[in-house]
C-alpha cells in the first residue's frame, strides 16, 4: 500500500458548472468560473491510496483479513463477475474547503460556491487518477477494471463507510470518518472498483440504472440531465 | 542486423514449477539448472540477447520477502546461470525493474533513495559482467530517469531504457513516447523501447514514434497479445505465429531490437526470429533515415520545440526573486504559493516554458530549487528553464525535474563552463549561449558570434550536440547604447546564418529607461522575431505584449487561417445587459436590472445616484431591490437561472445595502425578522446553510449563524438568547436526521416560539412533516419565501 500523489493541472470545466449548479447552456461569467479552477489548482493536495482484495461475486464477500459481505441490491449488481475487488481512498485534504468557508464569511458567496464545486470537480479528477492506475496494474493479471462505486451510492448504505474506509487505507492519508459517517476532510472519497476477467460475459457492464435519472435525490445540485451517453457511474 | 531478445521468464519459471508467490530471483537460485534450462531454449530458438533473472532483484522489492540484504548474491547467481547457458555468440542483458514505488512528488519515496536502489544493483550486475543493462516495464519518467543516471553511474556498458506503455498510448504517468524519447536520449540511453502492457498490434505506433524522434537504435519486447483470466489464471492469447506476424512491420516501424515479454516462449522467439530471416530482415533490414533532431525541451507529460521551423516560443520569466521583495520573503519562508500562482498565470497568459530564477541571498538555493522544480512538475506542464549562476542549484533543478530542461545560462567564461557544462552533459539539458566573455560584454554582433563560438566548442569537446543550443543575443538598453536595437538585429541574422540553432533573449532590458516601454518592448519583439527570434523571454501578462505576439505569428504564418489571432479578438465575454440595453433613465429600474444580472461593481454608483436624486432608502429597498431578488427567486424557481446567477444577485444585493448604510448611517434598516441557522449536531457540511444564510441576509432578515454540527442545546440555547421568528434546520445525510428529530424535539418541548424550516439532500416534505417542523424549503430560494410568508403573518 502506498500513497499516489497525482498531477492536476487542469480541471474540467464542464464538470466545475455542473457542480456549481449551472446546466451545461447556461451563459455564466467565464472569468469567475477560470478564477476558482486556478484557485482550486492552488489550493489541492490530491492524493489518494488502495488495497486490492479477493471478491466472492456470488456470496458478495471481498475476502480481506477480516471478511466483508457487500449489502444492497446495486453494489452487488454493479460487481457481477468481478473476481476481485480495489477499494480506494482520496482526498485534496483541507486547504479548499478552509478558503471557501472564509469566502463565504467575506461574503463573497458566488465564488465560494464555484470554488467548492471546483473541489468536488478535483477530488473526482483524482478518484479518476487513482483508477487509471488500478486499470493498468490490473490489466497486468489479465483483467479490466470497471467504474468506481461509493458508499451510499444507490442503497448501498453510506453507514457501510465504516467498514470500507479502512480497508482502503484512507486512515493512513489523514482521513477519517465521524460519528455520522462523514469522510473528514469533506472532499474525499472511497470507491469499490471491481476488476473483471476480460472474457467475462457480464462487462462492460449496463450503467444505466446507476444514471442520475434513477438516483432519489431529485434536488442534487448535481443531478447530471438524461443523454444517451449518460454513464454517471 | 537485427538484435533477437529473448521472452519472458515469468511464464516459463512458473511451468518450471515457482510457486505462487515464492520470491523468483531466490526461486532460481535455488533452482539454477531450471533456470539455465529455459536460457538455453531460448538461445536454440535464436535469442542473441538473453535477460537474467533479475527483474525484481532490486532492495525495495527484495524487501517484500525480506530479502534485502541479498541483492548482491541474487544478481551474482542469476548472471552466472545465464551466462552458462550462453551459445559463443549469445549476450547477458542485466534486467532491471522497477521498484514498485512512486517517485517523489508523485509519491513518498525519494529520487535519492531510488537512485540508491538502482546504483546497488546495477554496480552489482556489471561486476558480474553482463554485457549490458535494460532497465524495463518502467511506468514513470523519473524513475526511469533514477535508474538510467545510476546505471550510467555503475558501468559504462550500453544500457537499454524500455517504458511500459498504456493503451492510451502514455505511462502510467502519463508520459508519451515522443516525450520519452527526447528526454531520455539526451539523458545517455543507448536504445530506447518499449516492454509489456500491449501486444505488438498496439505497440507498433509506439516504435514508430520513438523512431521518429530520435536515432538511438529501438527496442520492442511486446506481450503475447493482451492478457484475460480463464480459470484463475492469466492467459496471453497470441500464438507464436500471430506474434510472428508483427516482426517485419515492427521493424519496418524502425524496431532493431524484437524480443518478447509477458506469455512468450522460446517458440515465439523462434518465430519471430524465422519470419524475419525469411523476409531477409534479420542481415538487410530497412534503412532507417538518419533524423535531424530538433531543439526540444521536456516536461513529464509534454514536449516543446525550438527553432525557425517551430511557432514562437514564450519563454515566461516571472519567476524570479530579483527586485521583487515579496517573492524573496516567501522564498525565506519557503512558501511557495506566490511562485505557483505565478506558474498558472504565466501559462493562462501565454507562456509555454517557465523561466525559474531562486536567487535569493541567505536561503539554500540548492534545495529550494529542488523544491520548485518539484512543485512545478506538479501543477504545470511546461517544460522548465533553470536560471541560476550557483551550480549545485543548477544540479538540483536539473536532477530532481522529470523531464529535459533549458540551462539560463552558459558564458563563454571559463569557470561557467567548466561549472556548468558537465552538469548539461550529465543530465542532458539544452543550454543558453550567452555571449559574454570574462573581458565584459561584447559590443559588436562579431564579437558576440565569437563568443557563442567559445561556448559551443567547449560544449561539443564535453560531448553535447546540435539539438543542445539555444543562442541568447544578449540585449541591452536602447537608452544606453543607441545601435542596441540595430545590433541585435544584425546578429540574429548572422546566428541563424551561423549557427541556424533556436535564438533566444530577455526583451525586456531593451526599453529601460523610456518612456511607453511596452511600445518599445512590443515593436522591437516584432522586428526580431523577423530576424530569427524563436523563444523570447519576457513578461507574458504585457498585453501589448501578447497582441504583438499574435499578430506576429499571423504574419510569419504561424498562426494557420489566423484562427488563434480571430478567436483572440473576438469581443470577450458578453458584456453585461445593462451597459449594451438603453441606458435606462428610471434609476430604480436600473437598480433592480443590475441586481438580477448580478453586477456587484455597477450596483454602488447607481445607488449613490439613486440616493442623490433623493430616493428614499426604502423605496430602493422594495421597488427596486426586493423586486430584483423576487424575480430571480421566481426565475430560479422556474429553472431559468441558476444557483451562481442567484448567489451573484445576492451579492449585488448586499454591496446596495452595504452603500445605502455607508451614505446614510443613520438610517436604520428595517428587519424582516431574525433567521438563527444550524447545521445539525454530527453533520459537518454546511454549504446549503450557507447559501441559506447568504440569500436569507440579502433578502431582509436578520441572520445568526451557529455554523455547523451544533448540538441541539446549543441551538436551545441560542433560540432562547435571541428569540428568533425562524429557525432553519440544515441535515445532509440519514445519519444525522436522529439529531434533527431530537433538536426539533428540544425546541418544542422548550415551548419556543420560533417556525422551524427544515432542509438538506435528504429532507423530503414527509419527512419534515413527521419530524415536527413547520415547513420543508427544498432550497434557498424556498427557504427565503417560506421565511417571508411565515414572519408575515
Amino acid at each position: 500500500m502506498q500513497t499516489y500523489y497525482p498531477t492536476i493541472t487542469t480541471l474540467k470545466a464542464s464538470e466545475v458548472r455542473r457542480y456549481a449548479g449551472l446546466s451545461p447552456q447556461t451563459d455564466f461569467s467565464e472569468q469567475m468560473l477560470q478564477t476558482a479552477m486556478r484557485e482550486a489548482i492552488l489550493l489541492i493536495h490530491p492524493q489518494g491510496t488502495w488495497n486490492t482484495y479477493p471478491y466472492d461475486e456470488a456470496s458478495h464477500i471481498i475476502y480481506t483479513p477480516d471478511p466483508v459481505t457487500l449489502e444492497g441490491k446495486n453494489i452487488q449488481k454493479f460487481l457481477t463477475g468481478a473476481v476481485q475487488v480495489a477499494i480506494l481512498a482520496v482526498t485534496i485534504s483541507t486547504t479548499l474547503e478552509e478558503e471557501v468557508t472564509r469566502l463565504f464569511a467575506d461574503n463573497s458567496y458566488t465564488a465560494a460556491l464555484l470554488l467548492d464545486a471546483a473541489g468536488t470537480a478535483a477530488v473526482e479528477q483524482t478518484a479518476d487518477e487513482l483508477c487509471r492506475i488500478i486499470r493498468h496494474q490490473s490489466s497486468a493479471a489479465g483483467l479490466v477494471s470497471g467504474n468506481r462505486f461509493s458508499p451510499g451510492y444507490g442503497d448501498w448504505n453510506i453507514l457501510s463507510q465504516k467498514e470500507i474506509l479502512p480497508l482502503s487505507g484512507g486512515p493512513a492519508l489523514g482521513i477519517t470518518l465521524t460519528a455520522a459517517s462523514m469522510l473528514v476532510p469533506r472532499k474525499s472519497v472511497t470507491a469499490i472498483v471491481g476488476l473483471y476477467p476480460t472474457q467475462a460475459q457480464s462487462y462492460p457492464l449496463d450503467t444505466n440504472h446507476l444514471s442520475c435519472q434513477h438516483c432519489n435525490q431529485n434536488s442534487c445540485l448535481a443531478r447530471k440531465e438524461t443523454t444517451n451517453h449518460d454513464k454517471d457511474f | 542486423m537485427i538484435k533477437i531478445f529473448d521472452g519472458g521468464l515469468g511464464t516459463m519459471l512458473q511451468a518450471a514449477g515457482l510457486p505462487p508467490g515464492y520470491c523468483p530471483e531466490l526461486w532460481t537460485l535455488e533452482n539454477p539448472e531450471a533456470l539455465a534450462e529455459i536460457h538455453r531454449q531460448y538461445v536454440l530458438a535464436g535469442a542473441n540477447i538473453i535477460t537474467t533473472n533479475t527483474f525484481g532483484a532490486n532492495r525495495i522489492k527484495l524487501s517484500h520477502y525480506n530479502l534485502q540484504d541479498k541483492v548482491a548474491l541474487l544478481n551474482a547467481s542469476a548472471v552466472k546461470t545465464a551466462r552458462s547457458a550462453c551459445g559463443p555468440n549469445t549476450q547477458v542483458a542485466g534486467s532491471v525493474g522497477p521498484t514498485g514505488k512512486f517517485i517523489a512528488p508523485l509519491g513518498d519515496q525519494s529520487f535519492e533513495t531510488t537512485f540508491d536502489v538502482y546504483y546497488e544493483q546495477a554496480q552489482c550486475l556489471d561486476a558480474c559482467g553482463v554485457d549490458m543493462i535494460i532497465i524495463e516495464t518502467i511506468i514513470d519518467i523519473q524513475e526511469m530517469r533514477a535508474a538510467l543516471l545510476a546505471a550510467k553511474a555503475a558501468t559504462t556498458k550500453p544500457i537499454i531504457c524500455q517504458f511500459s506503455f498504456g493503451a492510451d498510448g502514455r505511462t502510467v504517468t502519463g508520459t508519451d513516447p515522443v516525450t520519452a524519447a527526447i528526454t531520455l536520449s539526451s539523458l545517455g540511453a543507448h536504445v530506447i523501447g518499449a516492454n509489456c502492457s500491449l501486444g505488438p498490434e498496439q505497440l507498433l505506433e509506439v516504435v514508430s514514434k520513438i523512431a521518429q524522434t530520435t536515432n538511438l537504435p529501438v527496442s520492442i519486447q511486446p506481450n503475447a497479445g493482451m492478457p484475460r483470466l480463464e480459470n484463475g489464471r492469466t492467459i496471453f492469447p497470441m500464438t507464436p505465429e500471430q506474434m510472428a506476424e508483427w516482426a517485419p512491420k515492427l521493424v519496418e516501424a524502425g524496431a532493431a531490437y524484437i524480443g518478447a515479454c509477458c506469455g512468450s516462449t522460446p517458440a515465439h522467439i523462434k518465430a519471430v526470429r524465422d519470419t524475419l530471416q525469411n523476409c531477409g530482415y534479420l542481415t538487410n533490414p530497412p534503412f532507417r533515415t538518419q533524423l535531424t533532431i530538433p531543439t526540444a525541451l521536456t516536461s513529464r507529460t509534454n514536449t516543446v520545440y525550438l527553432g525557425a521551423n517551430f511557432p514562437t516560443v514564450v519563454i515566461g520569466e516571472r519567476i524570479n526573486p530579483t527586485g521583487r521583495k515579496a517573492l524573496a520573503a516567501d522564498l525565506r519562508a519557503k512558501d511557495f504559493t506566490s511562485i505557483k500562482k505565478e506558474a498558472l498565470a504565466q501559462i493562462q497568459a501565454g507562456a509555454q516554458i517557465l523561466d525559474v530564477n531562486m536567487g535569493v541571498p541567505g536561503i539554500d538555493q540548492a534545495d529550494t530549487m529542488k523544491q520548485a522544480v518539484e512543485t512545478l512538475s506538479m501543477l504545470v506542464a511546461a517544460p522548465l528553464s533553470i536560471d541560476t549562476t550557483d551550480p549545485s542549484a543548477l544540479e538540483a533543478g536539473l536532477r530532481y525535474y522529470p523531464g529535459r530542461a533549458l540551462i539560463n545560462s552558459l558564458t563563454a567564461e571559463p569557470k561557467r563552463l567548466e561549472q556548468f557544462l558537465p552538469l548539461a552533459k550529465k543530465y542532458g539539458a539544452a543550454i543558453i549561449c550567452l555571449p559574454v566573455t570574462g573581458a565584459g560584454l561584447p559590443s559588436t554582433p562579431a564579437e558576440k558570434i565569437e563568443a557563442v563560438q567559445t561556448i559551443i566548442d567547449a560544449a561539443r569537446q564535453t560531448g553535447l550536440n546540435d539539438a543542445d543550443f539555444v543562442l541568447d543575443a544578449l540585449v541591452l538598453t536602447l537608452a544606453a547604447n543607441p545601435d542596441a536595437g540595430k545590433g541585435i538585429l544584425e546578429t540574429l541574422r548572422l546566428y541563424r546564418e551561423h549557427f541556424g540553432f533556436p535564438a533566444t533573449m530577455g526583451l525586456s532590458n531593451v526599453s529601460y529607461g523610456l518612456p511607453r516601454r511596452e511600445l518599445i518592448n512590443a515593436s522591437f519583439c516584432c522586428m526580431c522575431l523577423a530576424a530569427g527570434l524563436d523563444a523570447p523571454i519576457l513578461n507574458p501578462y504585457d498585453t501589448s505584449m501578447q497582441d504583438a505576439l499574435a499578430a506576429s505569428a499571423v504574419i510569419l504564418g504561424q498562426d494557420v487561417g489566423s484562427k488563434n489571432y480571430i478567436q483572440k479578438q473576438a469581443p470577450k465575454e458578453a458584456l453585461p445587459q445593462t451597459t449594451t440595453a438603453p441606458i435606462q433613465s428610471d434609476p430604480l429600474e436600473a437598480i433592480r436590472q443590475t441586481v438580477i444580472n448580478g453586477e456587484k461593481e455597477s450596483i454602488i454608483p447607481l445607488v449613490k445616484a439613486a440616493l442623490e436624486a433623493g430616493y428614499s432608502p426604502l423605496e430602493i429597498t422594495d421597488k427596486a431591490l426586493t423586486a430584483a431578488m423576487n424575480e430571480v427567486g421566481t426565475a430560479f424557481g422556474a429553472g431559468r437561472c441558476y444557483l451562481p446567477q442567484v448567489m451573484l444577485a445576492a451579492e449585488t444585493m448586499r454591496a446596495a445595502f452595504v452603500t445605502i448604510k455607508e451614505t446614510l448611517p443613520s438610517h436604520s434598516v428595517k428587519s424582516l425578522g431574525t433567521v438563527l441557522l444550524a447545521t445539525v449536531e454530527g453533520d459537518i457540511h454546511d454549504l446549503g446553510k450557507n447559501i441559506v444564510a447568504a440569500l436569507m441576509e440579502n433578502n431582509g432578515f436578520y441572520v445568526i449563524d451557529l455554523g455547523k454540527d451544533v448540538p441541539p442545546q446549543t441551538i436551545l440555547k441560542a433560540t432562547t438568547k435571541y428569540k428568533p421568528d425562524i429557525v432553519g434546520l440544515c441535515a445532509l445525510m440519514t445519519t444525522t436526521l436522529p439529531a434533527l428529530d431530537e433538536t426539533i424535539a428540544v425546541l418544542r418541548a422548550a415551548k419556543s416560539t420560533a417556525q422551524i424550516i427544515v432542509g438538506g439532500a435528504v429532507l423530503t416534505p414527509e419527512y419534515a412533516q413527521q419530524a415536527g417542523a413547520d415547513a420543508y424549503a427544498a432550497d434557498g430560494i424556498q427557504a427565503v419565501n417560506i421565511a417571508k410568508a411565515l414572519t408575515a403573518k
